[in-house]
Order: C-alpha cells, then sequence, then structure tokens
C-alpha cells in the first residue's frame, strides 16, 4: 500500500522511486536525454537529492524555513461570494501566492538551494520566464549567502522589467539571454551551457518540473509542500476535494497541488506501460495509453489549465496537451512539446510569461496521456477577466498564470452540486502584473501615469 | 598525416553558400565533413554555431533540403566521409527509422547526436547499426570509467571504433588548451582500439598538429563557422561570385590549419 506522505514531511517515497521501474521515466516520458558532460553532474545531483532531502537534518532545516522564511502554512480560503454567485460546488482557493516572494517558485527554490549549499556548491544559477523563478532563487541565495546569477531571455526581460530590478536587489546578476526566441526556453538553453561549463562548483536550480532527471522528481518533491497542506486543510474542515484545478506551464505548481491525488492506492511501480519505451521511436509511435480509471477509486478529478493565448494556430497560444503538442525530446527530457514537423521548436504565446513555454513537465504529460489528468486552456482574455472577477468578488488578486486556473474555475463551477469541493491553486499573486494588466484594463490612465513618471524623472536629472 | 573534419551548419548563410563553404572544405584537405542540421534549441552549441543555426532556420532549413545538400555532396565527394550532427528532436520527430533511412539514402557513413546518449537513445543506436551507419558517441574527459567501460564494450560488441571525444567540459567555441592529460587521455583512448574525433575549441594548426598523433581526425567547428561568418560580410557580386568567394576563403583556412604557411 503507498503510504500517504504526511504534510510537515516527505516519506523517502515521495522522493525516490516512484511510478517506473526505470528511474526518471513516467511511462516512456522523462528520462535523461543529455549531452554527456551534464551525464556526471546530473548522477551527482541525483545521489545528493535521494540521501540528503529524506535526511532528518535536511528535512529539519527544511520545514523550519517553511515557516520562517517563506510563511508556510499558505491560507486555503472559501471564496463564498463566488459560489453564492454562480452556484454550482463550492470554490475554495489555496493562496500559493501568499508565500514569500509572491508565488509557490519559492518552496523549490528554497528546498533546492538548501540541497546546493549541503552538497557545497560555490555558486548558483538559474533560468527565469516571468521572473518569478529568478526572484525566488535570488532571494534565496541572499538568504543563504551563495552568488547567484540568473538567465533570462531579453524578451522577458523588457516585459518583466520589475522582476529584473527585483533581482538585482536581491544581490544576483542577471543575465540577458540573446539566442533563439529570446525567452524561457533559451534562458534554459544558457543554464544548462553554463551548467556544462562549470560543472564542478556550480548548482543549476531549474523552476519547473522539467528537463533531464532528477528535475522533474527534485521539483515535484519540493513542490508538493501545496498539495499536502491542502489536503490537511481540508481534512481538517471535514471536506473531501471533488476537483483541483491548476494553471500549467512547466507544470511545477500543477504537481505539487496535485501530487497527494496523483496515483490511486494500491498503484506500484512496475506496473507503467512500457510498451514503445524500448522500441525504435518516433513522436508518432509511442503508446501510453494505460488507463488509471481501471482502478475502482481514482481520488478527485484533477484540472490542468494551459495557456490558450489569442486561440488556436502555430505560435498563438501554450497548448501541448489540449492543442496540438507532439511527443518529443527536448531539453534533456522527453514530453510533449510544440513541434513542427521537423522537430523545430514552435513560437509560444501566452499573456502570462510563466505559461509561455513550448513543453510540459513529463509526469503531467504521462498522466494526461493515461486520463488521469484532464487539460483544458483559458485564453489570455479569459485570465485578464477571472483576475479582474476574483479582485473585486472575493478581494484576493491572482497573478496571470494562476489566473488561467481561476478562469477554468469559474468556467466549470456550475457544472458541479453544491455538495462537491472545487479547490483551485493561485500559485502566484498578481502585484507583479501591473505593467500587463494596467495596459489591458486601464490603458488611457495608466499612459498619462507613465508620461508623468517620465516627465517627473526628467526633472529631476 | 594531418586529418580534418571540418564542420558546417546546413544552410548557413544560405543553402547555396552552405554548398560552396563545403567544396572549400574538401578542397582546402578537409578528409571528414561534418553536416550540422540546425535545430532551434542547441543546447550543446556556443554562440557562433547558434547564431548560424537561429540564421539558417530563419532562411527556412528543412530537413528535405539538408539530406538533399547531403546526397550532392556524398555523390561530387565519394572519398569524403559525412558524418550528419543534430539533435535528438529532429532525429525523433517523424522516427528514427526514418531519419536514418534518409541518412542512409543520402550517403551519410555516420551520425552525431550529443543528445541520444548510448544508455537513453531510444534504440538508435541498434537502428543505425542495422543500416550499416556508424552512430558516434561522444566522450568527454570527466566521464566516469565504469560508464566508459561500459560504452566500449557495446562499441566492441558492433565492432564500432569511431568516437567522438571532446577535449573538455563546457560548450563549443571557447578556446581549449591543450595539456598533458589530454594526450594521455588521448593515447589511452586509441589504445583501446577506438577512433577518434576529437575537438572543441580547436582552432590552429599547432593543435591540430600536437593532436593528430592520436586521432582519426581533428574536429574543426566554430572556428569555421567563424570564418565563414567573417567571409559572408564582405561577400559581393552576383550569387556566383559569393559562392566563388567563400569557397576560396573556406579552402584558404582549412588548407592553412593542414599546412601552415
Amino acid at each position: 500500500m503507498r503510504v500517504q506522505p504526511s504534510a510537515d514531511r516527505l516519506s523517502k517515497q515521495e522522493v525516490g522511486e516512484r511510478q517506473s521501474p526505470l528511474r526518471g521515466f513516467f511511462g516512456s516520458f522523462g528520462g535523461r536525454y543529455v549531452a554527456e558532460v551534464l551525464r556526471k553532474p546530473l548522477d551527482e545531483l541525483e545521489q545528493a537529492f535521494l540521501s540528503i532531502v529524506p535526511s532528518k537534518e535536511f528535512q529539519a532545516e527544511y520545514q523550519e524555513k517553511l515557516k520562517s522564511f517563506v510563511g508556510r502554512p499558505t491560507p486555503l480560503y472559501y471564496a463564498e461570494n463566488t459560489t453564492r454567485r454562480l452556484g454550482g460546488g463550492r470554490l475554495y482557493i489555496k493562496l500559493e501566492g501568499l508565500a514569500a516572494t509572491g508565488a509557490h517558485k519559492i518552496n523549490n527554490a528554497l528546498g533546492q538551494g538548501l540541497l546546493a549549499r549541503r552538497m557545497g556548491k560555490k555558486r548558483v544559477i538559474a533560468e527565469t520566464g516571468a521572473g518569478q523563478h529568478g526572484v525566488a532563487v535570488a532571494a534565496v541565495c541572499a538568504h543563504l549567502g551563495i552568488p547567484c546569477r540568473v538567465y533570462m531571455g531579453e524578451v522577458d526581460m523588457m516585459r518583466q522589467k520589475p522582476n529584473v530590478f527585483w533581482m538585482e536587489r536581491y544581490g544576483a546578476e542577471v543575465v540577458g539571454v540573446s539566442s533563439g526566441s529570446r525567452t524561457l526556453k533559451d534562458a534554459v538553453n544558457e543554464a544548462l551551457r553554463d551548467w556544462a561549463s562549470h560543472p564542478d562548483d556550480t548548482f543549476y536550480i531549474l523552476g519547473s518540473a522539467l528537463g533531464p532527471a532528477p528535475y522533474p522528481d527534485m521539483v515535484r518533491t519540493f513542490q508538493s509542500i501545496i498539495g499536502r497542506e491542502t489536503k490537511e486543510q481540508l481534512a481538517a474542515l471535514g471536506l473531501e476535494p471533488t476537483a483541483l484545478i491548476a494553471c500549467v506551464g512547466g507544470g511545477s505548481n500543477a504537481i505539487g497541488f496535485f501530487s497527494p491525488y496523483l496515483y490511486p492506492e494500491g498503484w506500484q511501480a512496475g506496473q507503467v506501460e512500457k510498451s514503445g519505451q524500448r522500441a525504435v521511436g518516433s513522436s508518432d509511435t509511442v503508446n501510453t495509453q494505460r488507463h488509471l480509471s481501471a482502478f475502482p477509486s481514482i481520488g478527485p478529478r484533477l484540472i490542468g489549465v494551459e495557456a490558450g493565448g489569442r486561440g488556436p494556430g502555430k505560435g498563438q497560444h501554450a497548448a501541448r496537451m489540449s492543442g496540438e503538442g507532439k511527443v518529443g525530446i527536448v531539453q534533456g527530457y522527453k514530453s510533449r512539446f510544440l513541434l513542427d514537423e521537423d522537430g523545430q521548436v514552435l513560437p509560444t504565446h501566452s499573456v502570462s510569461a510563466g505559461l509561455d513555454y513550448p513543453g510540459i513537465g513529463p509526469e503531467l504529460a504521462y498522466l494526461g496521456d493515461m486520463g488521469r489528468i484532464e487539460f483544458t486552456t483559458a485564453t489570455d482574455k479569459e485570465a485578464i477577466e477571472a483576475m479582474d472577477f476574483f479582485a473585486r468578488t472575493e478581494g484576493i488578486l491572482f497573478a496571470l498564470e494562476s489566473a488561467h486556473g481561476g478562469a477554468a474555475a469559474l468556467r466549470l463551477l456550475p457544472s458541479f452540486s453544491n455538495e462537491d469541493v472545487v479547490v483551485v491553486n493561485m500559485s502566484g499573486r498578481g502585484d507583479k502584473d501591473l505593467f500587463i494588466t494596467a495596459r489591458e484594463l486601464d490603458r488611457e490612465r495608466w499612459k498619462e501615469f507613465l508620461q508623468r513618471e517620465v516627465a517627473s524623472l526628467g526633472d529631476s536629472l | 598525416m594531418k586529418k580534418l573534419m571540418c564542420h558546417l551548419v546546413a544552410g548557413y548563410p544560405t543553402m547555396e553558400l552552405s554548398y560552396q563553404a563545403a567544396m572549400g572544405m574538401v578542397e582546402g584537405g578537409a578528409s571528414y565533413l561534418e553536416v550540422q542540421f540546425p535545430f532551434s534549441d542547441p543546447t550543446a552549441d556556443g554562440p557562433r554555431i547558434q547564431e548560424a543555426c537561429v540564421q539558417a532556420l530563419e532562411g527556412g532549413f528543412t530537413l528535405q533540403e539538408g539530406f538533399q545538400m547531403v546526397r550532392n555532396l556524398s555523390k561530387t565527394y565519394p572519398e569524403v566521409p559525412i558524418f550528419l550532427m543534430s539533435y535528438a528532436s529532429l532525429v525523433f520527430r517523424r522516427g528514427i527509422s526514418w531519419f536514418l533511412d534518409q541518412a542512409k539514402e543520402a550517403g551519410v557513413k555516420g551520425l552525431i547526436v550529443p543528445d541520444l546518449p548510448f544508455d537513453q537513445d531510444e534504440g538508435y543506436y541498434e537502428a543505425a547499426w542495422e543500416r550499416g551507419l556508424h552512430p558516434v558517441s561522444v566522450i568527454v574527459p570527466t566521464m566516469e570509467a565504469n560508464r566508459l567501460h561500459q560504452l566500449q564494450k557495446l562499441l566492441e560488441s558492433h565492432g564500432e571504433e569511431f568516437v567522438y571525444v571532446a577535449l573538455r567540459t563546457g560548450i563549443t567555441g571557447d578556446p581549449t588548451n591543450l595539456s598533458d592529460e589530454n594526450l594521455t587521455f588521448l593515447r589511452s583512448l586509441k589504445a583501446r582500439g577506438l577512433k577518434l574525433l576529437a575537438g572543441f575549441g580547436i582552432s590552429t594548426s599547432a593543435q591540430v598538429e600536437a593532436l593528430s598523433p592520436y586521432v582519426e581526425a581533428v574536429v574543426v567547428g566554430s572556428y569555421l563557422v567563424g570564418i565563414i561568418r567573417d567571409a559572408i560580410s564582405t561577400l559581393k557580386g552576383s550569387n556566383l561570385e559569393r559562392g566563388v568567394s567563400l569557397k576560396r576563403a573556406v579552402n584558404r583556412a582549412v588548407s592553412t590549419l593542414i599546412q601552415p604557411d
């Protein structure tokens, strides 16, 4: 029987060998498809992760800092006004965005930062898209006293200037990436290149549940606090969830939030569908069809919400599971990606930089293909409307990424009965999006304000 | 005997000019060609090759054109073996068998796919051997002894001799200072009966000279991409004239590496 980990401690199972007989694989997804130069640092990282993270000393330090530095537990909020307004299920919101630095990213940044220190690494590098992971890593490195360099695409630096400023306040060096599409994926490439050049003294804190093994396992492990806490908070209210909803970029908040409910009881390692795994691979021959729904009690509905962007069409969205995602191998892992016929990575679009990425974490892709996780999308417009709705109706400000989950919750809530409990994860709060939401929702007055600001800067020179 | 494996990015700066560059390499004395099919996210490559890949893709590079170029090269220069370098995404997308069939048909001798290592290869190694192609593993100095041993056993069991040796950690293009350690490492690999294609950061004839006793061929990559980049900034005239000048510039650079002035 599968041991349910308690909220204040990670079990060995939570950390280690999970669903696949081949470590680092989820069905045929995941793996460690990297150039040889990265093999040794990844092997070392995996060893450290498996031996250090479950230890009492590590856990004591991590849990203490989750309270004192991160501000956990984050609240579970009953959205009574929304529930009354929409009818249908009862809506709860996990206010993960109230964690330090404004998003769930800090859970993982802190975990990996502590691991870096225990491994004796002298230098930390990270990638960032929206800047939330970068800000979290920068804050953790300031706290731990480790020098930190964050790679960020030049396009993202332009549109997320405030986060560049905050990272620099925390003492991080922010390096612009000018290659490729100059966004998150290119920042990942650059961080991988840096690591390949400095494998001995450098720790790469990857921010999402993707990349080569052991990152998907490690990031899920550090983010699983979201789901375990939610489960306890619901239990304290005498509730069982009917559905959990989370936005999915790479998918770190979703996999962490869903983690206590991913696999039904009785599920064991070794039951994984292997067909296609050792066969000569291609995007179209892989078969991971094995349905967990065969189990008598599968648990709550798990709903992942991808960026629908401006709608269907190449380069207009970032929907891998609910869109045109193909099985591929990119950035060290096998999963579903937005690729063209030749295997080139396609451009993506989302109003939220955090969801604007062509790949999805391998475990989510696997669970999606098996039918355990349902995927849907929310468009740019729906996300902005949901952000606005929750601000007015509940006094709660969603980050644009998380507002994709919020939008799906608003859409689905009426389809549930009033006995049902629906929980949406607000993975981040919306303050950081000021420059995007203000120009969308209050364009003229925002423009006047910026012009006055520019003028006043001129005066003081 | 100094042998060079000269690297180029197919489609950089254009399909036509990259073909001229390849001709310049062969005529300058290249013993092998390494043709890289550009990928949108080349994580093992440094800035020069990245830029070349971006430009080739912006120019509309397709696999079909890439294989056509290789086919033409292998017909024109049957004596110069061509190795195809690319990333897993391109090899995997339409199916590894499909990709290898295309490569075989185009006259490729072997392939270098750094992100399909021998123990996570999706069946690529076996499928290559079945077709009489050489899947070339990348060996780095930091590789653990038992892993190297595991690889060698696999290669031996298939009579595979070719391996690619990256002379240092990091990405392509940064300069490499050849040390005694490098040479000792190469000597030990050579003693295992492997044919070494060795490179990373090679840009001088002195480096080529120093490596030559130990290797089947010295790989020159980013340096030649830089030569092409510099040459195209000065190209003038008709397409034909531009091609001729590029070919001449590349020819000169390659022959100087082999036979310094």
